[in-house]
């Protein structure tokens, strides 16, 4: 129902409406739009204790997905029975990583922010990637979501999980 | 005034925060401080003349009340009253010691700053608009929540930094139409400084309505959006709206460190005007 974007970081200038509008595509490609979706864009330090608190991981990263539906098989849609059930969970963006991997690569910000927003909500549905079956089945999601998006918007995205295995 | 609605609520939303005193003066007996100032007393006997007699003048009260005695001032001044000038001469000299910022800092982004008391405003032009930012640093201390100091730390590493967050109101100005737009902005209350993982905004907007410019007085019949309820989609607009015009993040994050610096300096002029108040000087 609802998208709630977040910004708690002054490091880097955040423009929402470009992320909500790309977000909201996305949203009804993948069929959720009537569920709670919050994006929280974060600086290195926040996402870094994020990751530590919760992979054990003590670096910063680009996303991290807190769903709401923890045991949702990968491309099953949740099945609420209760309003409050209608949420898919949020997904905490890296924004001063992602723009700095940007800066490296020569990539553009706003796009690589939404390629790792759909990675992000694919892992809410239930997708992963610690296998490369796993893998496999997310980068297809990814890819077919992705095309869809470049279809309507005319961008020219690819997965975040192109090279992972 | 056009702010008076925005800035009023705000004081009331917000109880009078319970100043601290400096970390210092906690840990030092108050016997102590007293014995260290013979200037204070000097100043006291100054007024009995050498034989410590008593002569009439016009300005003294004609009768010295039992609890104390009198100057040229006509004030009644007690024991009480040295302690307490005492006690504000020391605690002046800690608050400047731990002042951050000599003289006010400054916004980046070609912000003007005009102070009248203890109202600030920011001012900037871009192309044909008008951008005012104004703020008032009374009440914008969040109350401070004690915690237990963990075992190992020292008391004084736990005590906290006043941060003043203090409601601000933005007025955007075209001269055609000629009308304001006025936003409302808050910091998030109670979460200043609690906790690494708050989902908060760094500041968020409250209310949102129009002045016709050169109107003073805010009038009940105009029509104020509030944002508890409004469509998310509308309120990341007003919020690239605010940030296109240089209201953002970093904007938020300097006005906290300008609105903590004049606060700062409001309290030492008022304990120096206390202090004087109530040496008589």
């Amino acid at each position: 129902m609802s998208l709630v974007i977040r910004n708690l970081q002054k490091v880097i200038p955040l423009r929402r409406i470009p992320l909500r509008r790309r977000i909201e595509i996305l949203q009804k490609i993948l069929h959720v739009q009537q569920f709670d979706l919050g994006i929280i864009c974060v600086s290195n330090r926040n996402i870094q204790l994020l990751n530590s608190t919760y992979r054990q991981q003590n670096v910063p990263t680009d996303v991290l997905s807190f769903p709401f539906h923890e045991n949702l098989k990968a491309g099953e849609l949740p099945q609420p029975s209760l309003r409050d059930e209608y949420n898919l969970g949020d997904v905490f963006l890296g924004v001063e990583y992602i723009y700095q991997q940007c800066q490296e690569n020569g990539e553009d910000y706003y796009s690589i922010l939404t390629v790792t927003a759909a990675h992000g909500l694919c892992h809410l549905l239930g997708y992963r990637h610690n296998t490369e079956a796993e893998w496999e089945q997310m980068y297809q999601k990814e890819k077919q979501i992705l095309e869809e998006l470049n279809g309507i918007t005319g961008a020219n995205l690819q997965p975040l999980t192109k090279n992972h295995f | 005034m056009l702010l008076a609605r925005a800035l009023r609520a705000a004081a009331a939303l917000r109880p009078l925060p319970p100043r601290l005193p400096p970390a210092p003066l906690l840990r030092r007996p108050a016997a102590l401080l007293c014995d260290a100032r013979p200037f204070t007393r000097s100043l006291w006997l100054l007024r009995g003349g050498a034989a410590g007699t008593q002569r009439p003048g016009l300005l003294r009260p004609p009768r010295a009340s039992p609890a104390g005695v009198s100057c040229g001032c006509g004030g009644l001044h007690t024991e009480g009253d040295k302690a307490f000038a005492e006690f504000l001469i020391d605690e002046i000299k800690e608050e400047k010691k731990i002042q951050k910022h000599k003289s006010l800092p400054k916004m980046s982004g070609g912000w003007e700053l005009e102070v009248h008391g203890t109202e600030a405003k920011l001012l900037r032009k871009i192309a044909g608009e008008r951008i005012t930012v104004t703020f008032n640093i009374n009440n914008s201390i969040p109350p401070t929540f004690d915690e237990e100091p963990q075992e190992g730390q020292k008391a004084d590493e736990q005590e906290p930094e006043l941060t003043s967050t203090p409601n601000f109101v933005v007025e955007v100005t075209k001269d055609d139409p000629k009308q304001t737009l006025v936003l409302d902005c808050h910091y998030p209350e109670d979460e200043i400084g609690h906790g690494e993982e708050e989902e908060s905004d760094i500041f968020s907007i409250r209310e949102v309505s129009f002045q016709p410019t050169g109107e003073s007085d805010w009038k009940d019949t105009n029509y104020t959006l509030s944002t508890d309820s409004l469509d998310w989609a509308l309120y990341d607009h007003l919020m690239d709206f605010l940030a296109d015009r240089g209201v953002d993040n970093t904007f938020a994050d300097e006005l906290i460190e300008l609105s903590t610096a004049l606060e700062h300096q409001e309290y030492i002029r008022f304990l120096e005007d206390l202090k004087s108040f109530v040496k008589c000087q």
